[in-house]
């Protein structure tokens, strides 16, 4: 027995012994090889990898497009930020100008940058644009093919600096299948693809690359991918706006909130992703380098999407507009600010993100007009628009979170938002009323004298922010007397919701440019057109399934006007008007990502003082941040 | 021993059974899924918004074909089949058109390695200290490590992982937290690469260690316990025979046969890959692979990794099955 017991000290010894042998910072994943004050670490929110080195972005189903894959090395025409810019939202990237279209819209014209080439040496052109068409076509399994094919007759190049896009029908927003805004189609290499015998079976491993870096090592499990500036870094377009800061990017596989959390105190990630609130709660609080797009509450950087409640307006339940404004005014706002972001939340009443540029667009100017909005209960006209819920948030957590809560009311409408529905049940009871619903003991009645049932779908643990949005609903609905269950989809979200498997649920289905007024980038699938039968699946972002012939007007005039034209707003404000009326869905808040920038090693990064570009770390737009970034020592 | 040779006709016939309804039970329940691959890449797709519908509905009508999913469900059924018989468990679509083999190849060897090791250091460990405080009943440390064993087995696995990753990841950083190897080494048999693949299965085996222990430490505790009232081994003693000699030949030995299944069973399942360790420790093994493939609808991977389980398991009790009549000499195949 005392040979076990001093074998079982000498086990003991060896094993911490072997733990204090270990190099601190070689046990924590980071490269050995690379100074650190060159290396910028990012998280892809992508995960692990499964083909780790698949690089043809253009077969669909490829691999990770946010490995710095369409950061980093991939261009286009034009990029749109959704926040200010660099030099404005509009890049001019491979393109010189913006797109000259002919009066009908057949006919684009694009004028393209001399002096770009590919990271293999070759010079960028116009052949390269017309094969990134043509290849695709020819290829119908290819990711664009069909877009490109419903569009596209034919591409001229009448030389190496012009392209003319000939097209099948008059689509004044054909140049944004080219604009960056997540992603876009990306151009590929003539040079490359011409040699391939089948493009939907080619890695494109190594990549070549047309952006300012070009990959030097990735991990085949797919944790890992590292980038290295190119040496000719100003034949690139992004070459314009100066030498990218970090030399070497690595995108990385993190894992979970908790371990991001803590690969940031320790300053192994420079930047996070996305985290839950309480984790960018824990890094303000006890990381002093750490820093989110707004310096203090609500932190998150606010995506140009819509977390909104969505009507499955197909469902007899939710046909009634008095049904869906009843509903809406049996929320309280400010119970699912705190439910799902803890209040660090940016409400909207409207149709549109309070994000970018639609605040001074669309939300500001028509804050009037929502004032004056009158409800017509059937009993009596109520004005249901609060213009100080915003400032109520703010007022309800200044008491726990002090001065982070800012005080001007300019400063609380942009981080906070404006105005929400009142809460008014009586109001609802009177809609609910006249769309012959009864009220019996506390409880809902449909007019077919069943019990009024409602089930919320959530994306359960994969979104936990709208997950807790949901249940908070749920939970008010449930003491206004409806039957509501929340109803969790997980990884069958996205066929059901296709599909139209639900009552409603709790996402987006508006998303927009952000930094651009155009609302064309989710407002054109609404049109009754592409509105599926029940129980066939649904395109694009009506999941709501809604149509209306005032709607299907309203973007049959944004089709014959040009991106930019001044009316294409005034268009945008008479649909904010007609859903704000109509309330298919209800809207919540901008989707914050809350986006953990570390500055122990790099500082430039942007924010909402300085929002050059969305910090966001799987955008394509992000590029715009390598070249502001500096060494912090 | 014509007996024995009847028994393993009748048992690999068994294991052949086994593993076509297996099979066909991850065949049916996968396709009985809610989940539509096809809808899960054209949403993944059109995250990229602009998308006209028309554009959508080309795009679903090629995905069909590529993916293979066009024919009726019997000529689903018999491609499939069709394909497992060579081994080939056809493109993955959540990775299209890299292989399922690929990448079950890719994934399996960090799987086996963490889990073989972890599970046999386990298994080894927990008998040999169980085994001693089961006989050596009144040694206060051999008691302290039954509260230590008691005191962790219902724990939780991810609160052991998650405090094991706090501790040594943030608290005394001296062990990576995720992946399976340094980040820009490449893979190979160099001393590097082979020091950071060790390095970095630290926290996930010694999590699995942690927890696993418990349950064989108690069950070869309790085994010996009645194993050292048995006659011969009160004899043995009363004879004055060496007491490590009656530990090691009479009281192990006889203890430690189904501590053996148990052993083969648990090896068999790693091919389950621990998924929670995985996903936890971000290790790149099956565990990790199956967790994706559920949640992307890829019906191929799913069933490729089911496939390779049930294979893994019920390999594993063949063998036992089959080794069992030789070296329990109470056991009668007849």
């Amino acid at each position: 027995m005392r040979a076990f017991r001093s074998l079982l000290l000498a086990a003991c010894f060896a094993a911490s012994g072997s733990s204090l042998v270990i190099d601190r910072a070689a046990a924590q994943g980071i490269p050995r090889d690379i100074p650190r004050n060159e290396l910028l670490i990012l998280e892809n929110p992508e995960g692990t990898i499964k083909n780790a080195g698949w690089f043809n972005i253009w077969a669909i189903n490829a691999g990770s497009q946010s490995n710095g894959l369409q950061q980093a090395a991939l261009d286009t025409l034009w990029y749109i930020d959704p926040e200010k810019g660099i030099d404005g939202v509009w890049d001019n990237s491979l393109a010189t100008d913006k797109p000259v279209y002919n009066a009908d819209f057949t006919e684009m014209t694009v004028k393209l940058r001399k002096g770009i080439f590919w990271s293999d040496g070759v010079e960028f052109t116009s052949a390269d644009v017309k094969a990134t068409v043509d290849i695709q076509i020819k290829n119908p399994g290819m990711r664009f093919s069909a877009v490109l094919t419903n569009n596209v007759a034919e591409v001229i190049t009448p030389d190496a600096e012009t392209v003319i896009f000939k097209l099948k029908k008059p689509n004044s927003r054909f140049h944004t299948n080219f604009t960056v805004r997540w992603g876009a189609i990306w151009i590929l290499p003539k040079h490359v693809f011409e040699k391939v015998a089948d493009p939907l079976k080619f890695d494109f491993n190594p990549p070549v690359s047309l952006s300012a870096y070009t990959l030097k090592s990735f991990d085949p499990d797919g944790k890992w991918y590292i980038w290295q500036a190119r040496e000719d870094w100003q034949r690139t377009s992004l070459g314009r706006y100066g030498k990218p800061g970090p030399k070497y990017l690595a995108y990385v596989d993190p894992g979970p909130p908790d371990k991001r959390v803590i690969a940031q105190l320790n300053h192994e990630l420079d930047v996070i992703h996305d985290i839950a609130p309480e984790g960018m709660f824990t890094l303000a609080k006890q990381s002093p380098s750490t820093r989110a797009w707004f310096k203090g509450f609500p932190f998150g950087h606010p995506d140009p999407t819509l977390p909104a409640l969505v009507f499955n307006t197909q469902n007899d339940n939710f046909k009634n507009r008095d049904v869906r404004w009843a509903l809406a005014l049996m929320i309280d706002v400010k119970g699912v600010a705190m439910a799902s972001y803890r209040g660090a939340a940016t409400i909207s009443a409207i149709g549109v993100p309070p994000t970018g540029g639609h605040p001074e667009t669309y939300h500001a100017p028509m804050e009037a007009w929502l004032k004056d909005f009158e409800l017509d209960t059937g009993k009596r006209k109520i004005k249901p628009y609060d213009p100080t819920v915003g400032k109520q948030i703010a007022d309800m957590l200044r008491p726990s979170m002090g001065e982070v809560i800012p005080t001007d009311p300019a400063e609380i409408a942009k981080a906070f938002g404006r105005g929400w529905w009142k809460t008014d049940q009586q109001a609802a009871q009177e809609l609910l009323e006249r769309a012959g619903y009864t009220k019996r003991s506390n409880q809902w009645y449909r007019p077919d004298g069943q019990p009024f049932t409602i089930r919320v779908m959530v994306e359960g643990d994969l979104r936990p922010v709208m997950t807790r949005a949901g249940s908070m609903i749920v939970q008010q609905w449930r003491q206004a007397g409806i039957d509501a269950k929340v109803d969790v989809a997980q990884g069958t979200l996205l066929t059901r919701r296709g599909a139209g498997d639900f009552d409603t649920f709790i996402g987006w289905s508006v998303e927009t440019w952000g930094g651009h007024q155009d609302l064309s980038y989710f407002m054109d699938s609404w049109h009754s057109q592409f509105v599926a039968e029940p129980g066939k699946p649904q395109p694009l972002r009506n999941w709501q399934r809604w149509s209306h012939p005032d709607l299907d007007k309203i973007i049959e005039q944004i089709r014959t006007i040009g991106f930019d034209d001044p009316k294409g707003i005034e268009l945008g404000k008479e649909y904010v008007k007609l859903v704000t009326r109509e309330m298919p869905i209800i809207p919540l808040m901008a989707y914050n990502v809350f986006t953990a920038m570390d500055h122990t090693y790099w500082t430039g990064f942007p924010t909402a003082e300085n929002p050059y570009a969305n910090p966001v770390t799987n955008w394509g737009n992000s590029r715009y941040m390598l070249v502001k970034l500096k060494p912090a020592k | 021993m014509s007996g024995y040779l009847a028994y393993v006709g009748k048992r690999l016939g068994q294991f052949v059974l086994v593993v076509f309804v297996g099979i066909n039970l991850a065949y049916v329940i996968t396709h009985a899924t809610p989940i539509d691959p096809v809808e899960q890449s054209i949403s993944a797709v059109t995250s990229f918004g602009n998308t006209a519908p028309e554009a959508i509905a080309e795009m679903r009508k090629s995905l069909r074909e590529l993916y293979g999913l066009e024919g009726s469900g019997w000529e689903q059924y018999s491609r499939f089949w069709s394909r497992i018989l060579v081994g080939d468990f056809g493109p993955s679509l959540s990775a299209f058109p890299t292989p399922v083999g690929t990448l079950i190849a890719r994934a399996m060897p960090w799987t086996i390695g963490l889990l073989v090791t972890a599970t046999v250091i386990t298994w080894a460990l927990g008998n040999l200290l169980g085994g001693l405080a089961g006989y050596y009943q009144k040694n206060r440390v051999l008691k302290a490590m039954g509260v230590v064993a008691m005191t962790l087995h219902p724990i939780p696995y991810y609160i052991v992982a998650l405090l094991l990753l706090i501790i040594f990841g943030f608290v005394w950083p001296i062990l990576p937290i995720s992946g399976g190897s340094q980040m820009n080494l490449a893979q190979g048999w160099t001393l590097d690469y082979v020091a950071s693949v060790l390095t970095h299965s630290i926290l996930p085996a010694l999590s699995l260690i942690m927890i696993g222990l418990g349950s064989w430490f108690l069950g070869m505790r309790s085994l010996v316990s009645n194993v050292v009232t048995e006659d011969y081994v009160v004899y043995a003693e009363l004879a004055g025979v060496d007491r490590s000699r009656i530990l090691g030949s009479y009281v192990m030995r006889n203890a430690l046969l189904p501590q053996v299944t148990g052993l083969a069973m648990s090896l068999g399942g790693i091919f389950n890959g621990a998924i929670i360790t995985e996903k936890v420790f971000g290790y790149p093994g099956l565990g990790t692979l199956l967790v994706d493939a559920v949640y992307a609808g890829d019906y191929g991977l799913v069933l490729g990794v089911t496939t390779v389980s049930i294979l893994g398991v019920s390999v594993g009790v063949l063998v036992i099955d089959l080794v069992y009549p030789l070296l329990d000499p109470r056991v009668q195949v007849s």
